[in-house]
């Protein structure tokens, strides 16, 4: 199937026009905003048709197990041949459509939110660049293709993350998620390489991912070797998806614009994470090792991030805790579906439905931080936020999914990862789980709580706590340092998304039966299990109620429960310490003793070598230079001389 | 006889009888002058291009026409036409001499073109000389404080010696084998390298040849005579003459393909010498065109290695790299001959914030130098790649690597170059203006050292036929 194939033009279609779109703004329009926009918008509204095209085209055609592979031979050198193609099978398919719908709807959003920023053009060309490594990574045939757009995501989350680079929280965020991320995919590479080391005839340029999970092909790797390649590989999954204990970047990655929180959480760079997981759910599954392995981290993800989203006082900083939380709810999912010998519909079921209401609610959030000019949602409540009526309604709509309510998108997902859990034969992890669920509950709806219900400037509560502010532990409002003021209204340009998305939030809990079909082949009758059921519900609405008693009724204390444990949340507000934790580490391990040691090899042996070498050879310049005398009859005598030379070598050599 | 096979050098002995008319009028405009020059030199283009696939023999078999001679016939004339659009200003030639100039340029063209078909021993001779006595005129032709003259005298002495030591070795040459036509010679070749008149007839006769590629020991001429002349000659000296060089060695050592491993064992060393002693003394110069002068000396090392393969694939890679160098080196001095408009010679710092006086110009001569020191994706490198790979297939693993080091070498005083024009500021040096047809003949140039360094494969297509005409 060459270029010709439909398939692949429109694949190459999807992934193209976004780059192209980030190099013409890049090079040529990059004063124009208006223009760079109509580009922008332009390349990521084919994609979306194309992608969605491709989705009800080959819906019914295409299994997991027979996948449509389209490629070309993108580098031939001797033996090796490097192919450029895509992996169409419904995990991809449904992937990109979803991609390309939450760019889409960003970049609409984006109209608004970037309004009058300077950067306007180069936040266009990024978002389109993120767009495109990261559909590019979703519909790949190869690992090297996946893995090049997989630093594609890292480099794109950089620029993007740190694009008011002016400022330097923002670029040290920036820094620290490239550096941190990258640190997961050495592994991730080191992973690839030594999987096709123990493969053998295999190199891992034509290493494709039906390859990878293929049974046949990684049988002949001892269970050691097979477990190595598969954690090495899921370290790539740990830093994109902010698996503890690499969970550090994603939380400073908030010093970005919102409209890149909302992709980065939603679609793009952390699903990537799990979506690589799904993607070789074959090649996981088979190792029962690593995936204990994975399960036991991904459950300390889950409760960490619940735990610090419990004390945050920035709304993006909430959500983003939510995000690390769903995401080892999600990598749970998978593992205990992989050991457990289920399918990976639950992981991937809750990662498209997460894709949705996490967008929303970063959106929504958005709006309220382009409107009141601050982060922090008690000052936004005091400020009036629930005036706001769309973005109050549909962050609630949000919140009510993230914790787990029936009608809304999340009570299916996670009702399904809770039964994969269930499964296991250790109940430890399903009543983890479920504390994760309560958890979730509980600081999701503090945060709706305060919105909803603001005290008055008057007020002991607002009083007590504006003081604590003051003078707590510093961890203040930092603003977004963005347009605020003179805004009335929300612009339709950033409400036409939330509504969308808050349709969708709606709509795709219902569609789980015809998604199973359409993933699997087949719809597994749903045995109903209801202690789980009521056990899962009980624990969201026990989450949402404690929260009302702390946040929401009128003489609630505004403290949470936490507060009668001062150690304990203390240790919250710490984030664990696990950026004391990586400081320590950093100063003591990295600093202190490798790069000293490399330093001073550096120094003294590789600089002082060159120095020498230079030295030498500048000597020797001077020192040849002496030939060249200004007496041009001591010239010609050394001409004869060595052309005598060289013809007695000659007469002599024979 | 074909008109048209000896088209090129009718139509530059033209060019030379406008120039000595001109030259003979009492009051001097150099300004018309060079309209007409410029005009005879796009003239000159159309004509080699014309005559490219040219074939025929030509005064009793002493001259030979192919692709070959065609194709360097139409780099000569490139240079020549490169040359004439560096010389609206020809600040350091009085005006007087402004005809003289151009026609002694056009007569050395000749000589060199007429080189480059020669395969009969006399007639080489004679086009050797044709074209170095014009030089020699061309040298000292520029007012100056007396260094012209030094560096004319010594051009003059160092190339008698050389033609001396040349007529020499034909001398052996036609003794031993009793012709002097090169055709004639060649199936004598295997007793003759095996003789030792044959051998130094042939190390001697090459002489002439290394004076022109400035290769050790005939290189003293190449500093003195290259900050010495204006900038304008000494940039038809490192472009013309070298390609015309490589081509006629090609065709004297094709005589030599396959025979004789000590002969090639005596070239082998003089290319290490050439091109260690050119770029180490190179180092430490200061006047650019000084320091150009012996990258001239450490580039004839390199022309060597293609030449001591003795190889289709080493010729084929001399061809390209001559043609190359041609480029690469013009870019250079076109940016020296900008830079220094009132002709001056240009010390390095004297680059100083050329990023900022004229990016453009700045922009050039990093593509150039790039191109010199073998950086991809430029011509350089591609150059430079074929030649190291033909030689290595031929098995002379230590000069390829000591090339290599040569090449790391070389790097430095190029950077040295490029850091005083990028990194260092001098705020008395005004900005430099450019006319518009010299902007569009830099965006020429770099879109031919970065297009071709890119797609080689065209040029190499045709060394490889020229190549095979000769062989």
């Amino acid at each position: 199937m060459g270029p010709c194939d439909p398939n692949f033009l429109s694949c190459f279609l999807i992934v193209a026009l976004p780059l192209l779109s980030f190099a013409v703004i890049m090079i040529f329009t990059w004063r124009r905003h208006r223009l760079s926009l109509a580009i922008s918008l332009t390349c990521s509204t084919i994609p979306l048709i194309l992608a969605w095209s491709l989705f009800f085209r080959l819906k019914d055609t295409v299994t997991l197990a027979k996948p449509i592979v389209t490629q070309v031979n993108w580098l031939v050198s001797d033996a090796v041949i490097v192919p450029f193609g895509f992996l169409l099978d419904p995990v991809s398919l449904l992937m990109l459509g979803i991609v390309a719908t939450i760019s889409w709807l960003i970049q609409i959003y984006s109209i608004g939110y970037m309004e009058g920023d300077p950067g306007f053009a180069r936040f266009y060309a990024d978002l389109s660049l993120f767009g495109m490594s990261m559909l590019s990574l979703v519909s790949a045939s190869g690992m090297l293709q996946l893995f090049i757009s997989w630093e594609l995501v890292g480099l794109a989350s950089y620029l993007l993350i740190g694009f008011w680079y002016e400022k330097f929280s923002a670029s040290e965020a920036g820094k620290k998620a490239f550096v941190v991320t990258r640190f997961g995919d050495i592994g991730f590479f080191m992973g690839l390489v030594f999987l096709t080391f123990f493969m053998k005839d295999i190199n891992i340029f034509g290493l494709g991912i039906f390859d990878i999970n293929n049974a046949a092909l990684t049988k002949k790797l001892t269970e050691a070797q097979f477990t190595l390649c598969a954690l090495l590989i899921f370290c790539g999954v740990a830093g994109k998806s902010a698996q503890f204990p690499i969970h550090v970047w994603l939380p400073d990655a908030m010093e970005g614009p919102t409209p890149v929180s909302a992709l980065l959480h939603s679609a793009t760079m952390v699903a990537a994470g799990v979506y690589l997981i799904t993607r070789l759910f074959p090649f996981f599954a088979a190792s029962a090792t690593a995936m204990t392995v994975v399960l036991v981290i991904s459950t300390i993800t889950l409760l960490l991030s619940s735990t610090i989203g419990m004390v945050a006082k920035d709304i993006k900083q909430v959500w983003a805790y939510s995000t690390v939380s769903q995401l080892g709810f999600m990598a749970m999912g998978l593992s205990a579906a992989a050991l457990g010998g289920s399918t990976l519909f639950a992981g991937y079921y809750h990662l498209t439905t997460h894709a949705a209401f996490k967008a929303l609610l970063f959106l929504c959030a958005g709006v309220f931080i382009h409107h009141f000019g601050t982060n922090d949602f008690f000052v936004m409540s005091k400020d009036g936020g629930r005036k706001l009526a769309i973005p109050m309604v549909t962050v609630t709509i949000g919140a009510l999914a993230l914790a787990g309510i029936f009608p809304f998108a999340g009570f299916f997902s996670k009702e399904a990862i809770l039964a994969q859990l269930w499964h296991l034969p250790n109940k430890l992890w399903v009543g983890l789980g479920l504390f994760g669920a309560f958890l979730t509950a509980y600081y999701t709806f503090r945060v709706i709580f305060v919105m909803l219900f603001p005290r008055k400037d008057d007020d002991p509560v607002w009083q007590e706590y504006y003081v604590r502010e003051e003078g707590g532990h510093g961890h203040g409002a930092h603003d977004d340092d963005h347009g605020h003021g003179g805004h009335h209204g929300v612009p339709w340009v950033m409400s036409f998304p939330l509504i969308v998305l808050a349709a969708f939030t709606l709509v795709l809990g219902f569609l789980q039966t015809p998604l199973e079909k359409f993933l699997l082949g087949e719809s597994h009758p749903h045995e109903m299990n209801y202690v789980l059921l009521f056990s899962a519900v009980g624990c969201a609405l026990g989450g949402i109620g404690v929260a009302w008693l702390d946040w929401g009724s009128a003489n609630a204390r505004w403290q949470g429960f936490i507060r009668k444990v001062p150690a304990l949340e203390n240790f919250f507000i710490q984030k664990w310490y696990m950026d004391h934790f990586w400081r320590w580490f950093l100063n003591t391990f990295i600093y202190g003793t490798f790069s000293r040691i490399f330093t001073y090899n550096d120094r003294r042996v590789v600089d002082g070598g060159v120095d020498a070498v230079a030295f030498s050879t500048i000597g020797s310049g001077r020192l040849l230079s002496f030939i060249q005398t200004a007496f041009v009859q001591l010239n010609l005598l050394f001409m004869v001389l060595v052309l005598a030379g060289v013809g007695l070598y000659l007469l002599m050599g024979r | 006889m074909n008109v048209m096979l000896f088209g090129p050098e009718l139509y530059y002995l033209g060019a030379a009888l406008v120039f000595f008319l001109l030259s003979l009028k009492r009051k001097p405009e150099p300004k018309a002058d060079y309209q007409i020059a410029l005009a005879l030199g796009v003239g000159g283009l159309v004509v080699t291009a014309l005559c490219l696939c040219q074939q025929g023999e030509l005064f009793f078999k002493a001259y030979r026409v192919d692709l070959f001679s065609q194709i360097f016939k139409f780099a000569l004339a490139l240079a020549f036409f490169f040359v004439l659009t560096i010389s609206h200003n020809l600040a350091h030639i009085e005006e007087r001499y402004h005809a003289e100039f151009y026609l002694f340029l056009t007569t050395t063209t000749i000589g060199m073109m007429m080189l480059v078909s020669s395969v009969e021993l006399l007639t080489i001779y004679v086009s050797l000389e044709l074209s170095s006595y014009s030089l020699y005129i061309l040298v000292p032709l520029r007012r100056g404080d007396g260094i012209d003259v030094e560096a004319g005298i010594k051009y003059l002495l160092i190339g008698a010696v050389s033609s001396g030591v040349m007529l020499f070795g034909l001398s052996y040459l036609f003794g031993a084998t009793g012709s002097t036509y090169l055709t004639e010679i060649l199936p004598k070749m295997p007793q003759l390298v095996s003789s030792p008149i044959g051998v130094l007839g042939l190390l001697l006769a090459l002489a002439g040849f290394f004076f022109k590629l400035s290769v050790f020991p005939f290189h003293f001429w190449a500093p003195d005579v290259y900050q010495g002349a204006a900038n304008q000659v000494t940039t038809f000296i490192a472009t013309a003459s070298k390609a015309a060089a490589v081509a006629l060695m090609l065709r004297l050592v094709a005589l030599g393909a396959g025979y004789g491993y000590s002969f090639t064992k005596a070239l082998v060393i003089l290319s290490i010498v050439s091109m260690t002693l050119g770029n180490l003394v190179a180092i430490i110069q200061k006047d650019f065109k000084r320091l150009l002068a012996y990258s001239s000396i450490a580039h004839a090392g390199y022309f060597l290695m293609g030449i001591i393969t003795m190889k289709e694939a080493g010729y084929i890679a001399a061809v390209y790299y001559a043609l190359a160098y041609l480029v690469m080196n013009f870019t250079v001095f076109m940016v020296i001959s900008e830079v220094a408009k009132d002709g001056r010679d240009l010390k390095i710092q004297e680059l100083a914030g050329l990023w900022r006086r004229s990016p453009l110009l700045s922009l050039s001569l990093i593509v150039g130098l790039f191109a010199l020191a073998g950086v991809p994706p430029s011509i350089g490198f591609t150059g430079k790649l074929l030649l190291f790979t033909s030689a290595m297939n031929q098995g002379y693993f230590w000069l390829v690597l000591i090339g290599a080091v040569n090449g790391t070498i070389s790097l430095y005083y190029y950077l040295r170059v490029i850091y005083a024009s990028y990194f260092t500021d001098d705020p008395s040096l005004g900005p430099v203006a450019i006319s518009t047809p010299m902007r569009i003949l830099n965006y020429a140039l770099i879109a031919i050292v970065l297009g071709f360094g890119v797609f080689p494969d065209r040029i190499v297509e045709l060394a490889k036929a020229a190549v095979h005409t000769v062989l």
